[in-house]
C-alpha cells in the first residue's frame, strides 16, 4: 500500500490544488506541503536501506487481465532516484516561491512527480509505459505556459519527440510480451522475468526499438534537439526538474529493462552502445563550448554528463555500473543547482546570455561561491561528487574497452573548456555598463537555504560516497557480467 | 414463473421501450407538453428495458427470432449509455425528439437480440428511420434542417438495398434467413454484400462521404448520440456477420479500418470547423474499430475475446459525448474561438483537453488504454502492416488533437464563447465523459468488470 501511496499521494495533491476552490487559492503552500510530506514519506521508507538489512521494499502484485498485473517494488535504486525526485520537487517548487504563478503551475510539478514516482516503482511493463507517458502531459504544460520567448515551439517540438520515442518503446514491450508468449504460453508484463531471445532479427529489432525509445529520454545524440530547446524555454523550477529529474527515466530504463532482458544481446550490443554513450560526451561537449546563453550551455553540458551515465552502464563492470548510477544522482544535484542559479540571474535581469554579464562577484559574492562550487563539481574536481561518478564510470569502462574510455577522459577535460570560461565570463570578467547589465541583487536566505541544500550533498558524496554506493549497489549487483 | 419471465425477457426490454414511445406518443397527445415529464418516461422505458437485458442470463436461442449471448448484453449496455446524454440534456419542445430516440433504440435492442438475417434488417431499419428524422428535426444553429438529413437518407438507403442484395444472394444459397452460411461462393458473396451495408453504417472508406456533412450539419449532442450508439450498431452488425460468415470479406476488415483511420487524420489536418473536425476523428475512431473487429474475427470471434471493442466503444461514449456537448455548451465553432479558453474557463478547458488527449489515445487517458488494447489483439493476430498504417494515422492525428490543446493554452487571445445559462445538465456530461476519460487510465483493473459482463 505505501509503494502505491507513493505516486498517488502527490497525484491526489496536485487534483485538490487545482479543483478544490479552497486549495487553489493557496495553490503553493498547498503543493509544498504535499510535496515537503512526500519528501519525508521516502525519506521514512528508507530507513531499512540505509542500514543495509532491506534489500527490496515489494507489495504482493494484484493481477488484472492480459498478463498485466498492478505490482510495484523499490530497492536501492528506486529508493535513491524517488528521493532525487522528492528533493529536487520540493527544491523546484521553492525555486519560483516569489513569482506569480496560478494554481495550473504548482499542481502540474506534483502531477509530474507522482508520475516519475509511478516509473521508478512499476514492475509491470504496462504500467511502467502508462507512468512513462504520463509524465509529458504536465511537462509539456509547464514549458508550453510558463516558459520563455520561444516556449510553443518548443512545448510541441518536446511532446512530439517523446511521444514518438515512446511509441517505440511500447513496440519493445510489445516484443518482449509476445516473445514470452510465444515460448512459455503465459502472457505476462513483468519486467523481472521478460526476456528477448538470444540471437536473430527480432532481438536487433526489439533492442533497438528500446534503444530508441529510452534514448529520447537521455537523451542520446542523433535523437537529442528537443532538449536544448526544452530546456532553454522552461521556466527555472521546470528546466531543474526535466534535467534533474526526468533525463533520469531514460538511464533507469536501460538499467531496468533494456539490459535484463537482453542478457546475452546486451553484451554484443555494449560496444556500440559505449560508442554512443562516447560520441554523447564529445559532442555534448563540443557544442557546449558554442554556446553564449547559460541556459543552452548547461543543457549541452547535460548531453555530455548523461555520456558518462550510460558509459559506465555499458561497461557492466561494477564499478562502471555503480559509478553510472552514483553519476544520476550527481547530475540531479549539480545541474539541478546550475539551472536554479540560472533562474535567480534572469529573475534579477531577465537575461541569461554570457555576455549580458561580468564581474557578478563583486555585486553578488555569495551567487559567485555557490555557482563556482557547483561548476567544479559539474568539472569533476576531486572531492566534489562529479569525480567520484566520472571516476568510475570511466575505470569501468577501460576495463572493457580503452579506446572508448580514452575518448571519455577527453570529454572530461573538455568540460573544464566550457564550464571554466563561462564561470570566468559571467561572475569574474569585466564589469559591463549599466546598460548592459544591470545590477544584481545577492541572494537572500530562502535561496541560499535552497542551494546549500543542494550543495552539502555535493560534498557529501564527494567525500564519502561509501553508503549511496551500498545502497544501490545490490540492485545493480546482478547486472553485472 | 420466473423462468418464463427470464425467457421474455428480450421482449420485455422491447415492450417496455415500446411501452416508452406509446407514453410519450400519449404525452403529445395534450395541448400543453410537459417535456419535463417526457423526459422522465423516456428514462423511464430506457432503466426498465436495461433491467430486462441484465436480468436475463446470458444463454443461446430464444426463438427462431431472437437470441441473446453476452455481446447482446454488452452492446446493449453501449446503445443506452450512448443514448443517456442526449436524452438527459437534449432541448425540445415537444415530445418527438424522445420518440424517435426511444424508437431506434428499440431497433438497436431488436438488431442486439437478432437471431436471423430477416430480423437482422428489419430493426436495422427501425434503428435507422427515426435517426435520419432526428437528424432533419434538430440542425446545428444555421445550417438548413434537411440537407443532411437528406443525405443520411440516400446513404441509408443505399445499406439498406446492399443489405436487401446479401440477404437474397444468402437466400438463394441456403434456402433460409438463417445467420449461418454454408460457404458457397454465392453465400460468401452475400455476406460481403451485408458487410457493405454494415461498413456504411459505421462510416468506414470508401463509404464515409456521407459522415462529416451529417455530423456536422445536426446539433452537437445529436452527433454524440449518431457517433457512439448508432455506430455501435454497425459495430454490432459487422461483427454478427463477421462470426458466421465463412471467410470472405474478413480479411479485408484491417486494411479498411487502417486506410479509414488514414484517411481521417490526414482529411482532419485542413479543417477549421471544430465539429467537422470532431466528424473526422470519430471516422478516425471508426477505422479503430473496423480494425479490432477484423482481428477479433480472425482470433476466432469468441465472445470473451470482444472486450477490446466492448471497452472501446464503451469509453468512446464517453469522448465523444463530451467532446460533442463541449462545443454544445460554449458554441465555440472555430479554432480561434478556443483561445485563451485556459485563462477564461480553466475548468472547461482542462474538461476539454482531457477529451481531445483521450481522443488522441495518449497515456494515460482511457483512450489510450481502449486503443492499445485493440491494437494488442490485432498484433496477437499478427496484423503487422494495418497496425503499422494505424500507428502512424495516431502520430498523424496526434497532430490536430494537440492543436486543440495548444489553442487553448498556448495561443493568446480572449475566447469570446458565452455558456448560455440553463445548461447544467450539459456541463455535468462534459465534466463526467473528461472524469471518465481522464481516470479511468490509471486503473486498468476496471477491465474485470467489462470481462464479467462478457462472461
Amino acid at each position: 500500500m505505501i509503494l502505491t501511496l507513493f505516486w498517488a499521494f502527490p497525484i491526489i495533491g496536485a487534483l485538490f490544488t487545482l479543483f478544490a476552490p479552497a486549495f487553489n487559492a493557496r495553490a503553493r503552500w498547498i503543493s509544498l506541503i504535499c510535496a515537503v510530506m512526500e519528501l519525508y514519506l521516502v525519506l521514512q521508507a528508507g530507513t531499512g536501506f540505509w542500514s543495509g538489512h532491506l534489500a527490496s521494499l515489494s507489495e504482493p502484485g494484484k493481477f488484472l487481465t492480459y498478463g498485466i498485473s498492478y505490482s510495484f517494488s523499490m530497492d536501492g535504486l528506486s529508493w535513491a532516484l524517488c528521493l532525487l525526485n522528492a528533493f529536487l520537487t520540493v527544491i523546484a517548487l521553492l525555486s519560483s516561491w516569489k513569482q506569480d504563478l496560478s494554481a495550473g503551475f504548482w499542481a502540474s510539478f506534483l502531477f509530474l512527480e507522482g508520475a516519475v514516482m509511478g516509473v521508478f516503482l512499476a514492475q509491470d511493463l504496462f504500467f511502467f509505459y502508462i507512468f512513462w507517458e504520463a509524465m509529458l502531459i504536465p511537462m509539456f504544460f509547464i514549458i508550453g505556459l510558463w516558459g520563455s520567448e520561444n516556449r510553443k515551439h518548443a512545448a510541441i517540438k518536446f511532446f512530439l519527440f517523446t511521444f514518438f520515442g515512446s511509441l517505440f518503446l511500447l513496440l519493445g514491450i510489445l516484443a518482449l510480451v509476445v516473445f514470452h508468449h510465444q515460448t512459455t504460453g503465459v502472457w505476462s508484463w513483468d519486467m523481472n522475468i521478460l526476456r528477448a531471445p538470444n540471437h536473430g532479427l527480432y532481438a536487433i529489432l526489439a533492442f533497438a526499438a528500446f534503444v530508441v525509445g529510452f534514448g529520447v529520454k537521455i537523451p542520446l545524440v542523433p535523437i537529442h534537439t528537443w532538449l536544448p530547446d526544452a530546456h532553454t524555454e522552461a521556466p527555472a523550477a521546470g528546466s531543474i526538474i526535466l534535467a534533474g529529474v526526468l533525463l533520469k527515466v531514460g538511464v533507469y530504463g536501460f538499467l531496468r529493462v533494456l539490459l535484463p532482458a537482453f542478457p546475452d544481446w546486451g553484451m554484443k550490443a555494449l560496444p556500440w552502445l559505449g560508442g554512443l554513450a562516447a560520441i554523447n560526451v564529445i559532442y555534448g561537449a563540443l557544442s557546449a563550448m558554442a554556446q553564449m546563453d547559460l541556459k543552452r550551455l548547461i543543457a549541452y553540458s547535460s548531453i555530455a554528463h548523461l555520456g558518462f551515465c550510460v558509459l559506465g552502464i555499458a561497461s557492466r563492470t561494477a564499478q562502471g555500473l555503480a559509478g553510472g548510477s552514483l553519476q544520476l544522482i550527481n547530475h540531479g544535484l549539480t545541474t539541478g543547482a546550475l539551472f536554479l542559479m540560472v533562474g535567480f540571474l534572469y529573475e534579477r535581469t531577465h537575461k541569461r546570455g554570457l555576455a549580458d554579464f561580468g564581474d557578478l562577484v563583486s555585486q553578488a559574492p555569495l551567487l559567485t561561491f555557490f555557482f563556482g562550487v557547483t561548476v567544479f563539481a559539474s568539472i569533476g574536481l576531486p572531492g566534489l561528487n562529479g569525480f567520484v561518478g566520472e571516476f568510475m564510470s570511466l575505470s569501468g569502462m577501460a576495463k572493457v574497452s580503452l579506446p572508448i574510455a580514452v575518448v571519455g577522459v577527453f570529454g572530461v577535460t573538455i568540460a573544464a573548456f566550457y564550464l571554466l570560461p563561462a564561470f570566468q565570463a559571467v561572475f569574474l570578467g569585466e564589469r559591463k555598463p549599466a546598460s548592459v547589465s544591470p545590477k544584481v541583487f545577492d541572494l537572500d536566505l530562502r535561496e541560499q537555504a535552497l542551494l546549500w541544500l543542494l550543495i552539502i550533498p555535493m560534498f557529501v558524496i564527494g567525500l564519502h560516497p561509501g553508503p549511496l554506493l551500498n545502497i544501490v549497489g545490490p540492485a545493480i549487483g546482478k547486472l553485472i557480467l | 414463473m420466473t423462468a418464463l419471465l427470464l425467457r421474455i425477457a428480450p421482449l420485455g426490454s422491447g415492450i417496455s421501450l415500446f411501452g416508452g414511445v406509446l407514453g410519450v406518443a400519449c404525452v403529445g397527445l395534450f395541448k400543453k407538453i410537459n417535456v419535463g415529464l417526457v423526459r422522465v418516461l423516456g428514462l423511464l422505458s430506457l432503466a426498465l428495458a436495461a433491467v430486462f437485458v441484465f436480468a436475463h442470463p446470458a444463454t443461446g436461442s430464444i426463438s427462431t427470432l431472437l437470441q441473446a449471448d453476452a455481446i447482446t448484453k454488452a452492446w446493449c449496455a453501449v446503445f443506452y449509455v450512448g443514448a443517456l446524454p442526449f436524452l438527459i440534456a437534449g432541448t425540445w419542445e415537444d415530445e418527438v425528439a424522445v420518440l424517435l430516440l426511444l424508437g431506434s433504440l428499440l431497433g438497436m435492442t431488436f438488431l442486439a437480440f437478432s437471431a436471423n438475417l430477416l430480423m437482422l434488417f428489419i430493426s436495422l431499419e427501425l434503428l435507422s428511420l427515426p435517426v435520419y428524422l432526428l437528424v432533419a428535426l434538430t440542425p446545428a444553429k444555421g445550417k438548413p434542417s434537411w440537407e443532411a438529413a437528406i443525405k443520411y437518407f440516400f446513404a441509408g438507403s443505399l445499406s439498406a438495398a446492399f443489405f436487401l442484395l446479401g440477404l437474397a444472394c444468402h437466400y438463394s444459397a441456403t434456402g433460409g434467413f438463417l445467420f449461418a452460411g454454408n460457404g458457397s461462393f454465392l453465400d460468401q458473396v452475400a455476406f460481403s454484400l451485408m458487410a457493405i451495408a454494415a461498413l456504411f453504417k459505421i462510416g468506414a472508406v470508401p463509404w464515409h462521404f456521407w459522415l462529416p456533412d451529417v455530423y456536422e450539419a445536426s446539433e452537437p449532442m445529436l452527433s454524440g448520440f449518431l457517433s457512439t450508439s448508432v455506430k455501435a450498431a454497425g459495430v454490432f452488425l459487422l461483427m454478427r456477420l463477421g462470426q458466421y460468415s465463412q471467410g470472405s470479406f474478413i480479411s479485408l476488415l484491417p486494411a479498411i479500418g487502417a486506410l479509414t483511420m488514414l484517411v481521417a487524420a490526414f482529411a482532419a489536418l485542413n479543417q477549421t470547423r471544430l465539429q467537422r473536425l470532431l466528424a473526422y476523428s470519430s471516422l478516425g475512431h471508426a477505422g479503430v474499430l473496423v480494425l479490432g473487429v477484423g482481428a477479433w474475427l480472425l482470433l476466432g470471434a469468441n465472445e470473451k475475446n470482444a472486450l477490446p471493442i466492448f471497452f472501446y466503444l464503451f469509453s468512446y461514449v464517453f469522448m465523444s459525448n463530451g467532446a460533442f456537448f463541449f462545443l454544445e455548451l460554449t458554441g465555440v465553432s472555430e479554432w480561434k474561438d478556443l483561445r485563451g479558453l485556459g485563462k477564461t474557463r480553466p475548468v472547461l478547458a482542462f474538461c476539454f483537453a482531457a477529451l481531445a488527449l483521450s481522443l488522441a489515445g495518449i497515456p494515460p487517458t482511457a483512450g489510450f488504454l481502449a486503443k492499445f488494447l485493440i491494437f494488442w489483439q490485432a498484433f496477437k493476430a499478427g496484423l503487422y502492416v494495418p497496425l503499422i498504417a494505424a500507428s502512424f494515422a495516431t502520430l498523424a492525428a496526434l497532430v490536430y488533437y494537440l492543436r486543440i490543446v495548444r489553442e487553448m493554452y498556448l495561443e493568446e487571445g480572449v475566447s469570446t464563447s458565452k455558456i448560455a445559462a440553463g445548461t447544467g445538465a450539459v456541463s455535468l456530461i462534459v465534466s463526467l465523459s473528461a472524469a471518465y476519460s481522464a481516470i479511468v487510465g490509471f486503473l486498468p483493473w476496471i477491465l474485470s468488470a467489462f470481462q464479467r459482463v462478457l462472461g
